[in-house]
């Protein structure tokens, strides 16, 4: 079984007295385990179709399925529980709560999850050992570069095990070697634990890294590799 | 964790924060020491008036203390333990009153003499302590007088200076004899310091031929603003000659000064509340207005709309409950130096008799329980209500929405 599965997907926001339609009867099914990269110029569409993958948007028309589940009408509690439970994002300006340490961020959605304090340190402490993050744990967002956030937001995403990883754009705000260290790490958390991964991006070098390209334009399916 | 993350995000902009907190601090603590300088200058119109002159209760026959007919007596060794022997009651005086012309040389001025045994009465009325010159009455004085300041001025006497009271006795004769000054008192009450004389109970029933005969017993209580709850309850042990009115009844002016005194103070809490809420409202709304993208991403992460607005809520809350603490310490604080030291006035404004009280010329605070729960409760209540909106509108974003904010 898919698991995520776009049928006939439109969206269409208001924009003053006009309409504009960022995607448009778009199909889609992505299996657990893939890393899948969608890719496209900007307003093509690609941070819509992460949007409605990740419930923070419902489609205008058509239906969204993650996991099993038709999302396309669900509640904004409901959409809040899955979104806790089975979807982890990773966004472009990293997004970390300011106030909180790398380690704390990287244990919040635990602790929304109700899980108990020891469990979730370890948990923060495996996943930071992983992830070349180990001694920062302590270190406010403000303290760290760019490219040690970005990795504290992939901890983040990471911890709750989710059934996929939602990234905007994750290289956007990096150079370029903290971009190839940034996707190595995922694609190894991808290969080694099976992570399903699904980015918006438009740079080249995630678009190489990936091992399946949705390609859009104009909110539409040009191609899939 | 949504404790820590309430409490952090109160400090991040500390320089906001300290300055909205310094402003609920100040705005509560004035509120706490204004109350109770409005509580003292109370209690000190109603201590004028009761604690002066009228006791907290008086036990007479039955209207007298309408016509003051000096016939409506009853005898002092009635007993009336039931009534006198009560926890409640710190203080009994037994008094027998005239109205009369008192004389000095070539003066005279009409005069209120009012008999007691000074040490009961020392236990109801504080006149004691408003003496200028001489001394309070002795127990076993036989002719003295102690007399408000305005007669004594008007009589051109002073202490050990001889005055002649003429009035009508009981038995139709002209009653007439001689006192001697012994003190002189200024309470700042016009009409008490202008004709109220104190002199020997037995003196006076001897000048008006009533001998063992009393007009009233005035009442000390331990909860002058409970009083005509006490008189209530009291009635029912009297003889059916004797009724007891409380201070409210014997000045009606001064029962509406108390009552209206609860209506100014929440009005007063109201205003300066509205004042304070607004300041909070703006900070909280300007916080929760930056925070917009993050809030977005707290959803986008699962944080419910309930958790979020819990967590504006409970930096309120915080603030109010740091405010509060600081603002009550601080409030109690100068109330207390208020309260044992206060600032005197008497040099640039003199006191102001209104509804049978005096307004002394004085500042000075009394700690009352109400003072200090009122503005502190409203102070939280005025936070959470003010943290409600901000709350509100960071629970209602849209995930997607808020995170494109910039």
């Amino acid at each position: 079984m898919a698991l995520i599965e776009l049928q006939s997907v439109t969206k269409i926001y208001p924009l003053g007295n006009q309409e504009v339609v960022a995607v448009k009867d778009f199909s889609l099914t992505i299996d657990a385990g893939e890393f899948c990269v969608l890719a496209g110029p900007s307003g093509s569409g690609k941070t819509t179709l992460l949007n409605l993958i990740g419930c923070l948007d419902q489609p205008t028309s058509g239906d969204v399925w993650l996991d099993g589940q038709n999302i396309t009408q669900a509640e904004q509690k409901t959409l809040a529980d899955i979104r806790l439970n089975k979807i982890g994002f990773i966004f472009q300006s990293y997004n970390l709560i300011p106030v909180l340490t790398a380690a704390e961020n990287a244990e919040f959605t635990l602790m929304l999850m109700g899980i108990e304090k020891n469990q979730r340190r370890n948990r923060v402490r495996q996943l930071f050992a992983e992830l070349g993050l180990g001694g920062l744990e302590n270190r406010k967002p403000s303290d760290l570069s760019g490219g040690q956030q970005q990795r504290v937001a992939i901890a983040r995403a990471m911890a709750a095990q989710p059934a996929v990883i939602l990234a905007d754009e994750p290289t956007a705000s990096l150079d370029s070697q903290a971009s190839e260290e940034l996707l190595e790490l995922m694609k190894r958390l991808n290969e080694e634990q099976g992570a399903t991964f699904v980015f918006s991006s438009h740079d080249p070098l995630v678009i190489s890294h990936a091992k399946r390209v949705v390609r859009l334009l104009d909110g539409r399916l040009v191609s899939d590799q | 964790m949504l404790y820590q993350l309430a409490l952090r995000n109160i400090w991040r902009n500390r320089r906001r924060t300290l300055l909205t907190l310094s402003a609920m601090i100040v705005s509560s603590a004035l509120l706490i020491l204004a109350l109770g300088v409005f509580s003292g200058m109370l209690r000190d119109m109603l201590a004028s008036a009761t604690e002066q002159y009228y006791g907290h209760l008086v036990i007479s026959s039955k209207g007298y203390q309408d016509d003051r007919d000096m016939f409506r007596h009853f005898p002092a060794d009635l007993s009336l333990d039931a009534v006198l022997a009560q926890d409640a009651i710190l203080g009994t005086s037994a008094r027998l009153r005239s109205f009369g012309l008192l004389s000095h040389q070539q003066n005279s001025s009409p005069a209120e003499l009012l008999g007691i045994h000074a040490a009961q009465e020392k236990l109801v009325t504080s006149l004691q302590e408003a003496l200028v010159a001489g001394e309070y009455l002795a127990d076993n004085d036989h002719n003295g007088a102690v007399l408000g300041s305005g007669l004594a001025r008007r009589l051109n006497v002073g202490p050990g200076d001889e005055l002649v009271f003429v009035t009508q006795a009981a038995d139709g004769s002209i009653g007439n004899d001689l006192l001697r000054v012994a003190g002189i008192f200024s309470t700042g009450d016009h009409g008490h310091d202008n004709s109220l004389v104190l002199v020997p109970l037995a003196w006076l029933q001897s000048v008006l031929v009533l001998p063992g005969q009393i007009h009233e017993i005035a009442i000390r209580t331990d909860q002058p603003l409970n009083a005509a709850a006490l008189a209530q309850r009291y009635k029912s042990n009297l003889p059916d000659s004797l009724e007891i009115l409380d201070w409210g009844q014997m000045l009606p002016e001064m029962r509406e000064v108390v009552a209206s005194y609860d209506v100014s103070r929440m009005i007063i809490v109201t205003i300066l509340y509205i004042a304070t809420g607004l300041g909070i409202l703006n900070t909280f709304f300007m916080s929760v207005m930056e925070r917009t993208r993050e809030f977005g991403v707290l959803m986008a992460l699962g944080m419910k709309p309930a958790q979020v607005r819990s967590m504006v809520l409970l930096e309120t809350f915080l603030m109010g409950t740091l405010a509060l603490i600081f603002g009550v310490i601080i409030g109690v604080a100068l109330s207390l130096y208020m309260a044992l030291v206060g600032i005197d006035l008497s040099g640039t404004l003199t006191p102001i008799t209104y509804a049978g009280g005096t307004i002394l010329p004085r500042l000075h605070a009394v700690i009352e329980t109400s003072n200090i729960i009122i503005p502190a409760g409203c102070l939280l209540l005025i936070s959470l209500l003010a943290g409600f909106l901000p709350a509100n509108r960071a629970a209602r974003m849209q995930p997607v929405v808020a995170i494109r904010e910039e």
